[in-house]
Parts: C-alpha cells; sequence; structure tokens
C-alpha cells in the first residue's frame, strides 16, 4: 500500500473517531437529562444546562469558570439581601428577597465599595444580534452570557433560574411563542411575570394580545405555564436536539426523536418538541425509499400536524418577533405590571 | 404558634418569681433559676450554691429544675386554657356560625325560592323562569310572572317577524344571533305593523348595584331600556331561548358577555353594553385575565346549562346579602353553586366573603381583635376558631391559584370605554359585515 494512503486512512478514521466521541458527549448529556426526569432528586438546572452545552462545545467548556461565575453571582445577590431594605410584608418575604435580588444582578447596575474604592457592577444586557442563534449555536448559551455579559431571551432566564436555585428558592420558566420568561407566584400579587430581556415585570396581557397566541394555547399550556421540573428538562432536552441537528445536519434523526419522545412524554402540549418531532420524521420521510411505508409516514405526520394546530400552536414570524418584544418598552404604560412596578 | 407562646411564657415565669438582679443572659437556668428556687426554698432542691456537689449532681439538679419549670409552664397553660374554656362554655349556647336573618319575614321568599332552584333539572331548565324565580325572591314575590311572560313572547314573535321581513334564514344560527343583536342596538320597526322597536342603553350609574341591588336585574332593564353587563347578557339568553338559538354567557373579570357559533362553526363574542362585536384580544386587553385564569377555565369559556345555573344561584345569595346580610343561608346556596360549577369564581369570591364575615363575627364574639397579633394568639383554646380561620386562608388560596386577580372598579370603566375605540370600532364593523352576506335566505334551495 502507498504511504500517502495510510496517512489518508489514518486521518479518516482519527476524523470518525472524533465525531464518534462527540456523539458520545450528546449521548452522556442524554442520560443525564433522562435521569433528571426520572428521579426528582437528581434534578438540578445548572448540571443539566452545562451538560447540554458542554456537549456541543466537545467538552471544551471552562466549569471552573462558570462556577466561580456562578458563585460570585450568588454572593453578590446574598449581600443585597442583607444591605438592602425591601418593601414587602408579607410571611413570604424570605422567598421575594431571593428573587428580588437575583432580578438587581440581572438588570441593575449596583455601586459596591471595597477598600474605600467605588466599583460599579454591571449587569447582563439583551444581545439584539443573532437572536435565534442561527449563525453560531453559542449565542444562545448561558456560558457565552457568563463571558460577554450580553444575552437572549434564553440564556438570561436559564441564568435567573440558576441563580434562583443556587440561593435554595424557585423560579418558573415559561414559554410564549420563540420566547422564555420567569414566573414566580407570591402572596401579595398572586402569578407575576418577570422579563429579563427588558427588565421590566409585564403582565399577560401583553403576550397574550400579541396576537400571535390562541386562547387555546393558553388553555392547553402551551404557553404561559409556570413550567414543573420535568417540563423544564424536557426544554432542555430539545435545546440538546437542536444543538446535535446544528452539529450534524446529516443525521438520521433517531437521536433527535429519541430526545423528542422524552420530551413530549413529559409535556404533552410542549409546541417545539412536537414540531421538532414532526420536522425530524418530514426529513425521514424524504429519505424514505419503501413508498407504502412513506405514505403510512405521511398520514401519521398529518394527524401530527392536526394536533399541534388543535391545542392552539400558531406560527408567529421570526421578525415579527422582536418587534413584539420590543413593545414591552415602546408601550410600557399599558402592559407593565403597576402593582409591581418599582 | 404553640411553641413560641411556650418560649415568651419561659423568661415571663422566671422574672415572676425572682428579682433578677440584672438582665438574663442566653441561659437563664444554669444561674437564675437555681438560685430563685433556692431561695424561695418551695422546692425541695439541694442547696447547689455549694461548690463542693460537684458538677455532676449540679447537672443533674439542673435537670430537675427544668423539668419542674417545665411543669409549672404546663400547668399554667392548663389553667389559661381552662379559663378560656370555661368562657366558652359558661356560654353554652355559643354558636360558631353566623346568626340568621330568619327571624326577617321577607327571607322567607329566598328560602322558598331556593328549595325550588334545588329541584331544577341541571341540564335542562328554563333560563326565563329560573331568572324570574331569582329575582322576585328579592321583590317577594310581587311581580308579575304572566306579564313578563308575555313581555318575552311579544320581542320573540317580533324578532322571528323582523327575520322574516329582512329575508333572514330562520334556521340559521348566525342569522338569529345577528338579529338579536340588532335588537339589542339597533332601532327596529316592523313594516307590516309599524311596532317599533328602541335599543338598550348602558346605564352607568350604580352599575354594580350598590344602592340598589335590582339595577342588576332583566325585569329592571325590561322597564328602562337600560341595563349593565349583568342583565343584558342574560336578556340576550332569555331571547335566544324563545326563538331556539344557540348562545352561551362567558365571564371576564367583573363582566359578563355572549359567545355564540356561526353556522360555519366559528365562534364570535358579543359585547352588549356598546353593541359590538369584541375581538378576543380586545377582551383580554383588559389586563386583569391571567393566563392560570385561562387555563383554568374562570374566563372566556362557554357556560355550560349546569355552570349557568351555578351562576343563578350565585345571584340568588348576592340578592340575599345585599338585602339582609351574610348568615349561614347563603353559605348553603353557595355551595350549592359550587357543586354545578366547582371552578366558579363568582361563587368562590361569595364563598370568601362569607367564610370572612363568619370568622370575624366568632372573633368578635370571643372578644378577640384577628388584626391585633398578640390577641390572635388567643385563638389557640378554640379548634373551632382555628378550623374556621384555617377556611378562610385555604378560600384565599384557592381564588388566588384560580387565577384571579381584582380588577378596580376605574380600570373597568376605562377598559369598557376602551372597547369603543376607534380600532375594536372598526373591527366590529368588519366582523358584523363578514356576517351580513351570509344571513339571507338562499331563494332557490
Amino acid at each position: 500500500m502507498p504511504k500517502p494512503f495510510i496517512y489518508l486512512l489514518l486521518l479518516f478514521n482519527i476524523f470518525l473517531a472524533t465525531a464518534q466521541k462527540q456523539d458520545k458527549l450528546f449521548e452522556e448529556s442524554y442520560d443525564l437529562l433522562h435521569s433528571m426526569i426520572d428521579n426528582d432528586n437528581n434534578y438540578n438546572f445548572k448540571k443539566a444546562v452545562f451538560s447540554v452545552e458542554n456537549a456541543y462545545l466537545e467538552h471544551k467548556l471552562d466549569t471552573t469558570y462558570i462556577n466561580n461565575q456562578i458563585k460570585l453571582l450568588s454572593v453578590l445577590c446574598n449581600s443585597l439581601i442583607e444591605n438592602r431594605f425591601l418593601a414587602y410584608v408579607e410571611n413570604d418575604k424570605e422567598k421575594v428577597n431571593k428573587w428580588a435580588s437575583v432580578y438587581q444582578v440581572m438588570c441593575d447596575t449596583i455601586p459596591f465599595n471595597i477598600n474605600d474604592k467605588l466599583y460599579k457592577y454591571e449587569p447582563f444586557g439583551y444581545d439584539f444580534t443573532d437572536v435565534f442563534g442561527h449563525s453560531k449555536r453559542e449565542n444562545l448559551f448561558v456560558s457565552k452570557l457568563l463571558e460577554t455579559h450580553k444575552g437572549n431571551c434564553r440564556s438570561l432566564p436559564y441564568l435567573y433560574k440558576i441563580l434562583c436555585e443556587e440561593l435554595g428558592t424557585d423560579a418558573h420558566l415559561a414559554l410564549a411563542p420563540n420566547h422564555i420568561y420567569i414566573k414566580h407566584q407570591n402572596k401579595k400579587n398572586g402569578w407575576y411575570n418577570t422579563e429579563l430581556t427588558s427588565g421590566i415585570f409585564p403582565i399577560d396581557a401583553w403576550i397574550m394580545a400579541s396576537g400571535f397566541v390562541h386562547l387555546d394555547a393558553i388553555t392547553n399550556g402551551v404557553y404561559m405555564k409556570a413550567l414543573n421540573n420535568k417540563e423544564t428538562i424536557a426544554l432542555l432536552l430539545i435545546d440538546l436536539a437542536d444543538n446535535y441537528n446544528a452539529k450534524f445536519p446529516n443525521n438520521d434523526g433517531t437521536f433527535v426523536l429519541k430526545c423528542c419522545e422524552i420530551a413530549i412524554a413529559n409535556y404533552p402540549h410542549f409546541a417545539n418538541a412536537l414540531i421538532l418531532k414532526a420536522e425530524t420524521i418530514k426529513k425521514q420521510i424524504k429519505a424514505e425509499t419503501d413508498n407504502d411505508k412513506a405514505n403510512k409516514m405521511f398520514a401519521d405526520l398529518e394527524n401530527q400536524y392536526k394536533f399541534i394546530h388543535k391545542i392552539g400552536y400558531r406560527n408567529m414570524p421570526e421578525e415579527m418577533y422582536l418587534n413584539w418584544l420590543v413593545s414591552l418598552k415602546t408601550e410600557r404604560n399599558k402592559f407593565e405590571n403597576s402593582a409591581l412596578k418599582r | 404558634m404553640r411553641k413560641i407562646i411556650l418560649l415568651l411564657l419561659f423568661p415571663l415565669l422566671a422574672f415572676s418569681q425572682v428579682n433578677l438582679p440584672s438582665v438574663p443572659g442566653t441561659n437563664p437556668f444554669q444561674n437564675y433559676s437555681i438560685r430563685s428556687f433556692e431561695n424561695k426554698a418551695k422546692v425541695q432542691v439541694p442547696n447547689t450554691t455549694n461548690t463542693s456537689f460537684g458538677s455532676v449532681q449540679q447537672q443533674k439538679s439542673n435537670q430537675q429544675l427544668i423539668q419542674e419549670v417545665e411543669k409549672r409552664v404546663l400547668d399554667d397553660q392548663k389553667i389559661k386554657q381552662e379559663i378560656h374554656q370555661d368562657i366558652a362554655t359558661s356560654n353554652a349556647s355559643f354558636n360558631y356560625s353566623l346568626s340568621s336573618f330568619s327571624f326577617l319575614p321577607a327571607t322567607q321568599y329566598y328560602y322558598e325560592a331556593f328549595d325550588r332552584l334545588i329541584q331544577i333539572d341541571t341540564t335542562n331548565f328554563s333560563i326565563k323562569d329560573t331568572n324570574f324565580l331569582v329575582e322576585n325572591a328579592f321583590y317577594e314575590n310581587k311581580e308579575d310572572k304572566a306579564a313578563f311572560d308575555e313581555n318575552i313572547k311579544k320581542s320573540g314573535e317580533f324578532l322571528v317577524a323582523k327575520m322574516k321581513e329582512l329575508g333572514y334564514n330562520l334556521n340559521s344560527n348566525s342569522a338569529k344571533n345577528y338579529m338579536l343583536f340588532q335588537f339589542f342596538s339597533e332601532t327596529l320597526q316592523l313594516k307590516s305593523n309599524g311596532l317599533k322597536h328602541l335599543p338598550f342603553a348602558y346605564d352607568f350609574e350604580d352599575y354594580q348595584g350598590i344602592n340598589d341591588w335590582s339595577k342588576m336585574f332583566v325585569t329592571k332593564l325590561l322597564a328602562t331600556r337600560t341595563g349593565q353587563c349583568h342583565s343584558m347578557p342574560l336578556l340576550y339568553l332569555i331571547l335566544a331561548e324563545e326563538i331556539n338559538a344557540e348562545a352561551y354567557l362567558a365571564l371576564s373579570p367583573n363582566h359578563s358577555y355572549i359567545r355564540f357559533p356561526d353556522d360555519n362553526g366559528k365562534w364570535h363574542n358579543i359585547e352588549l353594553t356598546n353593541g359590538m362585536f369584541s375581538t378576543t384580544s380586545s377582551i383580554l386587553n383588559s389586563g386583569y385575565i391571567k393566563s392560570e385564569a385561562l387555563s383554568n377555565k374562570i374566563y372566556m369559556q362557554n357556560l355550560s346549562k349546569k355552570e349557568l345555573l351555578s351562576q343563578f344561584y350565585v345571584d340568588l345569595a348576592m340578592g340575599y346579602i345585599r338585602k339582609f346580610g351574610y348568615d349561614e343561608f347563603c353559605a348553603k346556596v353557595i355551595e350549592k353553586a359550587l357543586v354545578l360549577y366547582p371552578n366558579s369564581i363568582t361563587a368562590n369570591m361569595v364563598k370568601s366573603n362569607i367564610d370572612t364575615h363568619r370568622f370575624e363575627y366568632v372573633m368578635f364574639n370571643l372578644k378577640i381583635n384577628p388584626r391585633d397579633k398578640s390577641q390572635l394568639q388567643n385563638i389557640q383554646y378554640y379548634p373551632k376558631a382555628i378550623e374556621l380561620l384555617k377556611e378562610v386562608n385555604n378560600q384565599y388560596d384557592t381564588i388566588d391559584n384560580l387565577g384571579y386577580e381584582h380588577m378596580p372598579e376605574d380600570a373597568y370603566l376605562q377598559w369598557l370605554q376602551s372597547m369603543h375605540d376607534e380600532k375594536n370600532k372598526q373591527d366590529s364593523e368588519k366582523l358584523a359585515k363578514q356576517f351580513k352576506g351570509t344571513l339571507i335566505k338562499p331563494l332557490k334551495n
């Protein structure tokens, strides 16, 4: 055998090996998320988020740096809790105080004093470039947010939730078309929303009247439902599947469908999972050579789309999304929760 | 709570028995109590001030003393409890429920109405008769049922005659509902006999019926041709029943309106207070509808017959409360309403009010001010009062979890006005236009 060919073969082998290794990372992350769904004691949102990101980043995530950053932020939260006054009197004050501190760390500039020198803590901001992570998946990642202090409607609420859980309290993610935000329930206001992309507490009408949310979608919990632990992990499973598709565009869909199945089993009206499943099957139908089988799959697919429509999902064009997001600031009076105004 | 009280009593007891030289430190037992007992010589304990006894013995006697003190605390508590129980039992007839208004003769009409409501078939009943029953109880059965029936019958005949005249399809649900919509919002005249009908107007004065509960009534609406968001949809339903149209009541914060399906199965909202077709988003724009309210189906849903009947029970209870006040009769009525429609926001609100009134009434009789935290602690001697307090708090939680948010009166009026703005008017006209094309009976079948 000529030498160059051997080299080529060797190179090819190495290439295969790395692809396999990466595949394994996704499988590992999948197993971790699966175990969190199976047993609530294993639930750890922070761990889940970074395992998903790490699989995509080929295990190159600097976990020490990430953990230090998060620790630093929670220390900052704790010192806020101790040092500032919160005008809230109900008996769930402790919880509310924690939420308020995380909110401040996420959205406010905080002056602080070290050895008589005044420093200014800069909050996290919204990054208007590549909101959907089309050019780079990393733009959606919490690790990117921690590094640049700029994020979007996925990384900001994720980090908020991570910090809340670090402080020993809860925070519920909630979905809107193309969007994620935070829901809390306190004694004074009942359920209320925290919108981190603009740092405003919007009322529900902001989302309901956007024109892209069918009433049935709210009734069925497709949108605006405060997600529980299992549903939250279902969300991450779909992130994982999306990342997988981005990494291996020509995959056969097996891994993606596996993620979808578990996500749907735990959150039956989760629109993104249902859609990803349908689209993956559509791809498989195109590749299917057996005509009969393809026809049968197609009939099944139609039913899936019908179901997605029935539960109230409607597509919101991406360009409309930013207009809507900005409407919160332009029509602040209309959509701000006056009871929570600061 | 009991734990806190115990802790509070401890230092009190110690202080009362001894004149302490200084403020006690963190551990009052080791120094102060021992000395105090020794001085009083009431308790048989060895002289612990003698150091020769050694630390083991000291510990032992300390233990004994602690037990002694604890026993005293418990005894003291027992005595206190007995005193409180004496208060309770001395008034043997002590009542943990609201006192009844049954001594007032006019309440009889309500009791009778309730007895008749229970007998109604929950899935098939006349809205006209049931509503009349509830309103008549308020009027002490002085209303004329025959005249009311005649009025409705004539209106029904008018509607059918007008539909014929306009060439509407008499079997179309779209046409029937559109006719009803016109009946409420337009001036209509029959060509055949010149009979004229004027639209109904919104009555802004006391629209919540605070001064005069009968402002909520259909009888008032028919008599004055003005009404509000309670009476207008109800009259609509009564007339829909009369001409066999399919239409439903739906609720939104402080408000009710009509929903009906057109011939293609598409649903429409009718806002009768301003005579418009309203879009879903204009209702949501009130700003007081939470997503939980929608997922719990307390707002913007068609009320089934059963749920509508539950609303009538609520109306009956509200009328009684406005006329007489809170007592156990309205609690009974609301209980029934909740059986028919457990998530009913109106029934749950009234229940919450009744529970609160009952608790405050009992507190008043026990001479406890529930707003004073230290006084409220005394309810621990009355297990039944604790139950009541729990019930109040549970009911508040139920309402919160249903997704209810209080809508202030001015916000409500502002929203009602906003329904009238240009954009909503245009939306309404567009929807109305879409209809008109579909109403005319096809010439040839």
